[in-house]
């Protein structure tokens, strides 16, 4: 026996090596790398430890990468986002033309549908500006409403674009009746509200209660007859006494336009025509 | 004794960090490696018995398959180096008396013992592996590109290291 311990000791070396040598060939061919044990992979506690500490260093040396490739990323997201955009709403136009209801009485007026790309309503003189311009068959002074009432009248326009002048622009009047009555005043913006307009020069035998409903009065190629306007909230006496002013409460609302409808009248050119040569014949 | 025991105990985890930390993340032009834990191994003292060698070197290797997910491939190399060492060391050194102390370095042995040393000790390494790994993906000149590329990188890093472990004031000797 003792023999034997001797030449164990002896040869300690050869086979401790063995020993090693077949745990690892062991470990290293036992089969399927499905399988290896948990504490053996880069999973366990410890390594997973240091690989996670090693990264919160390292990670930041690639943030500038990271970061450039994210925005490059956003960008490209951004592009599609804005393509998609384009493509509904052609498609509300669409649905936007197919189901307004026109009254016939309207037939000497076509709409071209635009959508607002920029407009204010905290300004003391607002603008909007809408996506379709001259090439559209937008032209100056032509009237622009939304499904509730009126929202301005053109006022410059490009090839592309057009600004409108917002009724919530002091610089604007716009003739306006009780609906019903004959008697015409004209609305403007006093600044406060955006919500609210007044409706100045009014005569005083015109008859109204709160509630009546504002229309346009269609005394000009801007805007057809009985376009809504609002509703009458409160009126008051002008100082000379001749004119009443009527509060009103606008039925379009500024801060959420989207899809508006540029009024072009057909007769227009034919009606200015006809004015400018009754200028002429009156300057004789 | 003991204070020997602490050094070689922090040289061996921080190559072992250093090396599943950095160096396994490097592949030079695909082919170069570098394999610097086994400077450990390399280093321990040429006295030390052929069994605690063997033991060191085995979980060595076995630490790094850990890390790295090789299991076996590591620890089979590093015992075999283990067990190999000191015959390299034999090669070069033929009479031990000829050496002043018992931790082979670059200032113990004199330069160009050292580099043939430690470039024979690592390329034996990394035949052993590269030959294990092979296993799975067979291609000879790819084989021996990685062996060679992966050696003389490993061991110009590895004299990098032992010229930082050596103290500035043995430097002035």
């Amino acid at each position: 026996m003792s023999e034997l311990f001797k030449f164990i000791l002896k040869y300690s070396a050869w086979f401790l090596f063995v020993v090693y040598m077949v745990l690892s060939a062991m470990l290293l061919f036992s089969g399927n790398p499905f399988q290896h044990h948990v504490y053996l992979s880069s999973a366990n506690y410890v390594s997973s430890g240091v690989y996670r500490m090693s990264n919160n260093v390292g990670s930041y040396f690639s943030l500038r990468e990271i970061n450039e490739d994210l925005q490059r990323r956003n960008s490209d997201l951004e592009l599609e986002i804005y393509r998609l955009n384009d493509i509904i709403r052609g498609y509300q136009h669409q649905i936007y033309a197919d189901t307004m209801t026109v009254d016939p009485a309207l037939d000497r007026y076509d709409f071209i549908i635009a959508q607002v790309i920029n407009n204010s309503i905290n300004h003391s003189h607002n603008y909007i500006t809408i996506d379709k311009g001259e090439l559209d068959g937008v032209r100056p002074e032509m009237g622009v409403m939304d499904q509730n009432g009126i929202v301005g009248i053109v006022n410059v326009v490009g090839p592309h674009t057009a600004r409108l002048m917002s009724v919530l622009n002091p610089y604007q009047r716009l003739s306006c009746k009780v609906k019903g009555q004959q008697q015409v005043g004209s609305l403007v913006w006093d600044g406060k509200s955006p919500s609210e307009a007044l409706l100045e020069e009014l005569p005083k035998h015109a008859r109204f209660v709160k509630g009546d409903t504002i229309v346009t009065s269609g005394y000009s190629s801007v805007f057809p007859e009985g376009v809504p306007v609002g509703t009458v909230i409160g009126g008051s006496r002008d100082r000379e006494d001749n004119f009443f002013t009527l509060r009103v409460k606008l039925f379009t609302d500024f801060s959420t336009l989207s899809i508006v409808r540029v009024i072009d009248d057909k007769m227009k050119d034919e009606l200015s025509e006809v004015e400018r040569n009754l200028e002429i014949k009156e300057g004789y | 004794m003991g204070k020997t025991i602490l050094q070689y105990s922090l040289l061996g985890i921080a190559l072992i960090l250093a090396q599943v930390i950095v160096f396994n993340h490097i592949c030079l032009f695909n082919v170069a490696v570098p394999m610097v834990f086994i400077y450990l191994i390399v280093r321990l003292p040429i006295t030390l018995s052929v069994n605690w060698v063997l033991t060191i070197s085995f979980f060595t290797g076995l630490l790094v398959d850990i890390f790295s997910d090789t299991q076996g491939m590591n620890a089979m190399a590093c015992t075999v180096l283990g067990f190999c060492r000191k015959p390299v060391f034999r090669l070069y050194v033929p009479r031990e008396e000829d050496v002043t102390r018992p931790e082979p370095t670059m200032h113990t042995l004199g330069t160009a013992v050292f580099i043939k040393y430690l470039s024979t000790a690592t390329l034996l390494y990394c035949i052993l592996v590269f030959t294990i790994e092979a296993f799975t993906f067979f291609n000879p000149l790819q084989l021996v590109l990685r062996i060679v590329c992966s050696t003389i990188l490993s061991t110009v890093l590895m004299l990098g290291i032992d010229s930082l472990m050596t103290p500035r004031s043995e430097k002035r000797l």
